[in-house]
């Protein structure tokens, strides 16, 4: 662990802390707000001031309590979509990369079907019959995301099987699944899991991009990515409407950039 | 007297890994001559690719070297000089022939425009690939590198290197990577030409052998710092220093004996420089005194040979006489066969990789496979330890599953697994309680030769040795009734395969296991074998006793390599 952390670049292991620092924020983001997010508590769209470091909004309320809600709204969906992605995709690829042939192909196949649909439009018409709302849109997305993370896996575990001391625990008598889940899984996971903080950033702006279309949270809930979209004509005039929440996608994504840069370099000796 | 080409002085390097400092070279100094070819001679983490590397420049910026003392190249200084000096520099006063010919060709440029392209002036390809031995100059320059056999390659590099005109050529292990056979006329190749053209050469390698065939200084180096330097003759003759002792004595040739294990130096390389009091190789060292283990030897000036020796004790070292140990155990020979092979071919597409092989092994018995590259040597070993199915014919393995050492011991450690859970693996069918399996588990890791501790150690954390050694351990944690080894010891340099060699030899006595070793060197074959195998493109060409096939070989192939394999040549040299 130590080494792993000395391995890595200063600008990385700040992003480390960075994030740990934003899911926190999350996770607490209920107690954390300074006032009720939903509620008007003073003029609308007051300058940001030292009671309200990043103002009001267009009906009065506190922009920084809706921010902070923001954070829990965009980032634990965003955490979910890769993790539950990670597992299917994981799960399909190391199936399909140890057991090769018809399962393989059936499997990879299968892979191939979800990679080729038009990502948007599946995920429009999955919002479109289920309607609009969080679950529904992070099932959207889970479909057309898992995909790429069972490429990965199978490809990994393909090599992984040639490595020498694969073959060597195979002639010390180990096989099935204790092969597949000591000494092949163990060998693709540094990528995947490089490959997954990487796509953090990819899976929080596509959220946005889901609320900006109005297919994510209804209205009132402050999603980042909502929140940045609707006040957008307000820039020339009331720049933090917009501002303060896109500066948060940013640093948020920026963070889980450098993080899996920084997962890159604390794995390279595995 | 002419002025030396290179001059290193009082040269000191510490490079950082991980932000950890080590140093890698403590106060060398030694000169090359123009026309001279001084050999570093040194096992890994020795520091001998590290001079070559320093006298280019070219220390790897990211281990953030710190470097001291003075390289003058041809009058010019290398320490502290700027990056457009260092350029100029490795254009026209020092060239580089590396240990890996691909890699150090461009795949994507033709062989004649990467030979035009770091020319001297009115130096022509056509012209220096004929002296390098490459008469088929138009087909050799309009080819790819990937077209080009491994020894083709080197022989384009070195002429490369020739054509800059630069005073002086630093190869690192030019011949590592290539068969014997190739090996020798690349290092008559580079004598010849260092000859005619007046260029220095400043050699790197492990092996003594290689040194003594071609060098006329040799610097042995241990633990980063000069142990002893001097002319070749009075070096490899009558060595002062212990650990040039032990590298020499641990030399195996054609004419070793085989009856008893080869003399070796026990132990490992030293440690971080930073950790260490006295001399690096007191550990090691059978004469070491506490002087030794407190106050590190400063380099003697030179004897009446003109050699120069870092140690306390050079004259008792000097005038002691070599020991040997016992003569191995005489194991009865059994007629059981372990192991038969019956017509056994196999194709990969189009490509006949084994032509009905038909062999047998007795228990107990030691059988080598030789053959070059391609032979299909390793593909035997593969179809017996069923990690490949043979198209024909049958395999017949009694005992269990053969056990396998592989030639990259890292690589076939598992990196995420302690020593001890990869060896409790093949305990496992057992069905041992816990503390039983671990008591065996370090019962097979003091067979090799290791502390109870490696059991928790990951791989990462061993030496090269160390890994050797616990791939050894988890083949006979469970005695195999045939133990595989395909080329162990074809990286390893002179002491750890000596080190190898006699634990194997030990343990298959002691074990009463069939061995089967996969080498392309002749010498140990020999060595570990009751039997030699000679392989050539997928058949059997000779069978035999291996004292008789080493000594007088029937088969063509056989007989180049006695003639390549290097040999103890002292004094007569071309």
């Amino acid at each position: 662990m130590r080494a792993a952390w000395r391995r890595m670049r200063a600008a990385e292991r700040i992003a480390l802390v960075m994030l740990a620092m934003i899911t926190l924020v999350a996770l607490l983001a209920p107690w954390l707000t300074p006032y009720d997010p939903f509620i008007r508590v003073d003029e609308p769209f007051l300058p940001p001031s030292w009671p309200h470091p990043f103002g009001l909004d267009e009906i009065g309320r506190d922009l920084l309590s809706r921010v902070i809600l923001g954070v829990r709204l965009t980032w634990l969906p965003g955490l979910s979509i890769i993790v539950i992605s990670l597992v299917i995709g994981a799960l399909v690829g190391l199936v399909a990369g140890a057991m090769g042939g018809w399962v393989d192909m059936v499997l990879s196949r299968l892979t191939d079907l979800f990679l080729v649909l038009p990502s948007t439009l599946i995920a429009l018409a999955v919002v479109a019959a289920l309607g609009p709302g969080l679950i529904n849109t992070l099932i959207a997305i889970v479909i057309f995301w898992w995909p790429w993370y069972a490429r990965i896996t199978r490809a990994e575990i393909v090599a992984q099987a040639a490595r020498p001391h694969v073959e060597a625990a195979r002639l010390s008598g180990v096989g099935g699944v204790r092969l597949l889940w000591r000494y092949l899984l163990p060998g693709a996971l540094p990528t995947l899991l490089v490959t997954a903080t990487l796509d953090v950033a990819n899976v929080v702006l596509i959220l946005s991009l889901f609320s900006f279309l109005g297919l994510g949270l209804p209205a009132p809930a402050p999603e980042l990515g909502a929140m940045t979209a609707r006040t957008l004509e307000n820039l020339t005039v009331q720049w933090w409407l917009p501002i303060m929440p896109a500066a948060v996608i940013f640093v948020l994504c920026l963070a889980a950039n450098l993080a899996g840069d920084g997962l890159r370099s604390a794995m390279r000796g595995v | 007297m002419t002025d030396p080409v290179l001059s290193v002085r009082g040269l000191s390097v510490t490079l950082h890994r991980d932000g950890v400092p080590n140093q890698v070279l403590s106060d060398v100094s030694f000169d090359v001559m123009p026309r001279g070819i001084t050999a570093l001679v040194g096992e890994s983490g020795s520091g001998k690719s590290t001079i070559g590397l320093a006298t280019q420049g070219l220390l790897a910026p990211d281990a953030a070297p710190l470097v001291t003392g003075s390289i003058r190249l041809a009058g010019a200084e290398v320490v502290g000089a700027s990056a457009a000096d260092l350029l100029h520099l490795r254009q026209k006063r020092v060239r580089m022939v590396p240990q890996d010919p691909l890699s150090a060709l461009n795949p994507v440029m033709r062989v004649g425009r990467q030979l035009r392209e770091g020319a001297g002036p009115g130096q022509r390809p056509e012209e220096w690939l004929p002296r390098v031995g490459l008469p088929d100059t138009a087909r050799i320059l309009a080819a790819w590198p990937h077209e080009l056999s491994g020894g083709q390659r080197q022989r384009v590099l070195i002429a490369m290197a020739m054509m800059s005109g630069a005073p002086l050529i630093v190869a690192d292990e030019p011949t590592t990577a290539l068969d014997v056979t190739v090996q020798a006329q690349i290092l008559r190749l580079l004598r010849q030409l260092a000859n005619d053209q007046g260029t220095a050469v400043l050699f790197v390698t492990h092996d003594l052998g290689v040194a003594s065939e071609l060098a006329d200084r040799i610097v042995v180096l241990y633990g980063g710092r000069i142990a002893e330097h001097g002319a070749a003759t009075p070096v490899l003759t009558a060595p002062r220093h212990p650990y040039s002792r032990a590298l020499l004595a641990a030399r195996f040739d054609l004419a070793a004996i085989r009856t008893r294990p080869l003399p070796v130096t026990a132990g490992d390389p030293p440690g971080p420089a930073a950790l260490r009091v006295g001399c690096a190789f007191a550990p090691r060292c059978d004469w070491a005194l506490d002087l030794c283990r407190a106050e590190a030897p400063p380099l003697a000036a030179p004897d009446d040979a003109g050699t120069r020796v870092a140690c306390h004790r050079t004259e008792e070292v000097q005038s002691a006489v070599a020991s040997h140990g016992p003569d191995w155990p005489v194991v009865p020979e059994q007629t059981e066969a372990a192991l038969h092979l019956t017509d056994v071919s196999l194709a990969f597409g189009a490509l006949q990789v084994l032509r009905g092989i038909t062999l047998s092994v007795r228990k107990g018995e030691s059988v080598a496979l030789v053959g070059i590259s391609g032979s299909g040597k390793s593909t035997i070993l593969r179809v017996v330890a069923g990690l490949l199915q043979p198209m024909s014919g049958q395999v017949t393995v009694k005992g269990g599953q053969p056990q396998m050492v592989f030639q990259d011991a890292m690589s076939s450690l598992t990196p995420w697994l302690t020593v001890g859970e990869q060896l409790m693996e093949r305990l496992r069918p057992l069905r041992l309680p816990k503390p039983e399996a671990s008591a065996r588990a370090q019962q097979a890791l003091a067979q090799v030769g290791l502390p109870p501790e490696t059991a928790r150690a990951l791989p990462r954390e061993l030496s090269g040795g160390q890994a050797q050694r616990v791939a050894v351990a988890r083949a006979i944690v469970v005695p195999p009734a045939v133990l595989l080894c395909d080329e162990p010891i074809s990286a390893m340099d002179v002491s750890l395969a000596a080190q190898t060699l006699n634990l194997l030899g030990q343990l298959r006595r002691q074990l009463g296991m069939a061995m089967l070793f996969v080498t392309h060197d002749l010498a140990a074959a020999r060595i570990i074998a009751d039997r030699i195998v000679v392989l050539d493109r997928g058949r059997i060409v000779e069978d035999g006793p291996s004292e008789e096939v080493a000594a007088r070989p029937l088969y063509g192939q056989a007989r180049e390599w006695i003639a390549a394999t290097p040999q103890w040549r002292m004094g007569a040299r071309p």
